[in-house]
């Protein structure tokens, strides 16, 4: 090979530049979406969500606020679920953080507050009058996002935990319907077990396979917490989901997980997890193929219920053995990140968000997202073909009174703690060891992650 | 009938020969072949069938391998309910770009590593391959700080201007392709006064049909299956790509995922690299009849 180095990189400087000069004159194309906002002038904030139409619907909303508001534009972002957190990330670590935003992601309140992201709300609110009672808001549900007295988020949505039920495998049984009122006494984890017995049909044809009873209640490390047993110190809920101590290897604990795999293995009333996902595959809800009578989990398994094949009831969670708590909430609060620069027009926007008309049609737009203004609740309650609306205001409210929020909202760290407790509980829930036998273990990987969370 | 001819044809040439042996092995060989072929198009079958069926049936169980009724409004559907088409536009244009500047900018470096030597080319060339032992999320912040501050978020530039600058596996790959080239072409090229680009141009690139039409394939692929950088650098739905659509189908836990839509998704996202691979597959061809090598 001959070496004409002196020519050659001539020419190759020459290519190399004009790629270089292609570059410059594209990124002309790009840039200028400064939003900076003297008075007067327009200021653009950014509300970031999840790109499904349940979330992105408040594009539709844009226009009418604009209007009211013509000093502030709004812009959505949106990412899938699963990138949802690593693009957050990304965008405040790049100097580019939306204005408003939820945990839509797999991280919860408690993550954001630890990483130091929120806004601290308090002074805002007062400054510019806040009131919940003028937007609905149960005090409850507004205590959730408070810290030490201060507010960090504004309940938008809210789901709670419930029993749905299939009517016509019910009806084909011949077993009366559950309760919706959480004061009927009778209703009770037993009662709910003697009737999934009554309908679950085991058989070697698949096709003919039946469960009663599939319990969701809450994530698997809240799930004691139904049946009265404490997993977290008390601290956890008052300083930022930093809790001091774990109580996995309690005697509650490891005889409320004993009941929950025993409905799998002992009742015989719930389906085994290899059967769930061949039903209705990863991550699948089996309850919606029909084959399961009664599901307990997340209100959020209702939005697709008009377009299941059957009719749907929902009842009360029945009492477990906790007196204060038998519905886990979920309820979706939208913050305002540290870094915004237009704090008070995001809460200009997080308002209008939660007007009683506004939130009314949010129902219709997201095609059922049950609202967290109780006046507009009242609309969610009556928009499902199959389910008495009176059924559903009565679950509701029942679950508002005896209701917590989900632990992995509150807890710092949660998605470590909840990959780590799945692949723990793996072993149980195939059924190739003991609860008695893991919970130990289970007790000492959560002290490590505590230990690497304090750091 | 002509059919019938070929049956013939084919009755003569073994009429003509010693007849064979029916040699078992092969034929064994073949079942087993065609069970396992059938076996890796079971899922694409399923995938097929499925974009045809109605979303409760998607639900059923045990599920069905044929659709009870062909649901052909799934395939108009999936525009109505996803900005699709635009979508498809996005994507199409982002690897379109990508493969050609892709193929411009690595064949350049190719060509400079493989027939010139200079005072630290294995160095550069280390360097070079080094930067392929780094994952996307480890460049991931700076590269968004570096684009947010050029003003390019929301736009198409962060996925496009990188393909200029070469892509270390595939100049790699491009650059073992031209030092096998043989050098009397480029003797003989440079006897009749091409220049060195002239050369690259003329002489490299026409030869190198085959490797072109590998990276071209491997940059579309790449490109058009990227999720986590449009993800990233992309804000306004308009603007998204065919992966950020598709992920943003089964995104929501709030309803049940429209398996059915996702699979018209797949089965329209998986033709552009079916049609490459066929229009490549003859380059394959060409390049090995071309360069009279091997």
């Amino acid at each position: 090979m001959v070496n004409r180095k002196g020519k050659w990189s001539t020419r190759m400087l020459a290519v190399v530049s004009a790629l270089f000069a292609i570059a410059v004159m594209l990124s002309g194309c790009g840039g200028g979406n400064s939003s900076v906002g003297a008075d007067g002038e327009a200021v653009t904030i950014t509300y970031y969500t999840i790109d499904s139409p349940d979330r992105t619907f408040v594009e539709q909303l844009i226009p009418d606020f604009e209007k009211q508001h013509p000093n502030i534009k709004v812009k959505v972002a949106t990412a899938p679920y699963e990138q949802f957190d690593s693009k957050l990330q990304t965008m405040i670590a790049g100097g580019n953080a939306p204005d408003i935003t939820s945990h839509f992601g797999y991280g919860g309140f408690a993550e954001y507050y630890n990483k130091d992201m929120l806004l601290d709300m308090t002074d805002l609110l007062k400054q510019e009058g806040f009131d919940a009672d003028k937007y609905k808001i149960p005090k409850n549900l507004m205590d959730i996002y408070q810290v030490d007295g201060h507010t960090y988020g504004i309940p938008f949505s809210s789901y709670v935990t419930l029993l749905l039920y299939n009517k016509d495998l019910f009806d084909a049984a011949g077993v009366p319907y559950p309760p919706s009122d959480y004061n009927d006494k009778s209703w009770t984890f037993d009662k709910m077990v003697a009737d999934a017995k009554k309908l679950t049909v085991l058989s070697d044809d698949p096709n003919k396979q039946q469960y009663g009873l599939q319990f969701g209640w809450g994530e698997l490390d809240n799930r004691p917490f139904y049946f009265g047993a404490k997993m977290y110190s008390d601290d956890t809920w008052k300083n930022g989901g930093m809790p001091s101590e774990t109580y996995f290897d309690s005697p509650e604990a490891i005889a409320a997980y004993k009941k929950i795999f025993g409905l799998v293995f002992d009742d015989k009333v719930s389906p085994p997890s290899e059967w769930s996902a061949s039903v209705a595959g990863q991550g699948g809800d089996p309850f919606v193929t029909g084959k399961v009578a009664m599901s307990v989990g997340g209100s959020w398994i209702l939005s697709g219920a008009n377009d299941f094949g059957f009719n749907v009831g929902v009842a009360a969670v029945p009492a477990g053995g906790n007196d204060k708590v038998r519905s886990t909430l979920f309820v979706d609060p939208l913050f305002i990140l540290k870094d915004s620069k237009h704090p008070k027009e995001a809460l200009t926007w997080i308002q209008y968000l939660l007007q009683t008309d506004i939130q009314k049609e949010s129902i219709e737009l997201s095609g059922g997202t049950p609202p967290v203004n109780q006046e507009a609740a009242e609309d969610y309650y009556a928009h499902f073909n199959t389910i008495d609306p009176k059924d559903l205001k009565n679950v509701y409210e029942g679950a508002y009174e005896y209701g917590y929020e989900s632990f992995n909202h509150l807890i710092a760290n949660y998605s470590q703690i909840n990959d780590m407790m799945i692949n723990e509980m793996q072993p149980v829930q195939n059924g190739s060891a003991r609860v008695e036998d893991v919970m130990p273990g289970v007790q000492k990987k959560m002290e490590e992650i505590l230990a690497r969370t304090k750091k | 009938m002509i059919t019938s001819n070929r049956m013939q044809e084919s009755e003569v040439w073994t009429a003509n020969r010693p007849r064979r042996k029916v040699d078992f092995t092969r034929v064994l060989s073949f079942i087993l072949l065609i069970l396992i072929t059938l076996t890796m198009l079971m899922p694409l079958v399923f995938m097929v069938t499925t974009s045809f069926k109605a979303q409760r049936e998607t639900m059923q169980y045990p599920p069905t391998l044929f659709p009870d009724s062909l649901q052909f409004s799934n395939y108009v559907d999936i525009f109505s309910r996803l900005q699709f088409g635009t979508m498809y536009q996005n994507s199409l244009m982002i690897a379109g770009i990508t493969v050609l500047a892709t193929l411009l900018s690595s064949s350049l470096v190719a060509y400079g590593f493989a027939r010139f030597r200079g005072t630290g080319r294995n160095l550069m060339f280390m360097l070079l391959l080094s930067t392929m032992m780094l994952p996307y999320p480890a460049i991931m912040i700076p590269q968004f700080v570096l684009f947010s501050k050029l003003g390019w978020v929301d736009t198409f530039l962060p996925l496009i201007v990188p393909a200029f600058f070469g892509s270390a596996y595939n100049i790699f790959l491009l650059r073992q392709f031209f030092a096998n080239l043989p050098e009397e072409l480029f003797d003989a090229g440079r006897m009749d006064g091409c220049t060195e680009i002239g050369m690259y141009w003329k002489i490299a690139l026409p030869l190198s049909g085959a490797a072109m039409a590998t990276v071209a394939i491997f940059s579309f692929i790449y490109s058009w299956n990227d999720l986590l950088t449009p993800v990233l650098y992309l804000n306004s739905s308009d603007m998204f790509t065919l992966p950020v659509g598709m992920a943003s189908l089964t995104s929501s836990k709030f309803r049940v995922a429209p398996w059915h839509l996702l699979m018209v998704a797949s089965v329209l996202a998986l033709l552009p690299i079916v049609i490459l691979f066929i229009l490549a597959q003859k380059r394959f061809v060409e390049g090995i009849v071309l360069t009279g090598i091997k």
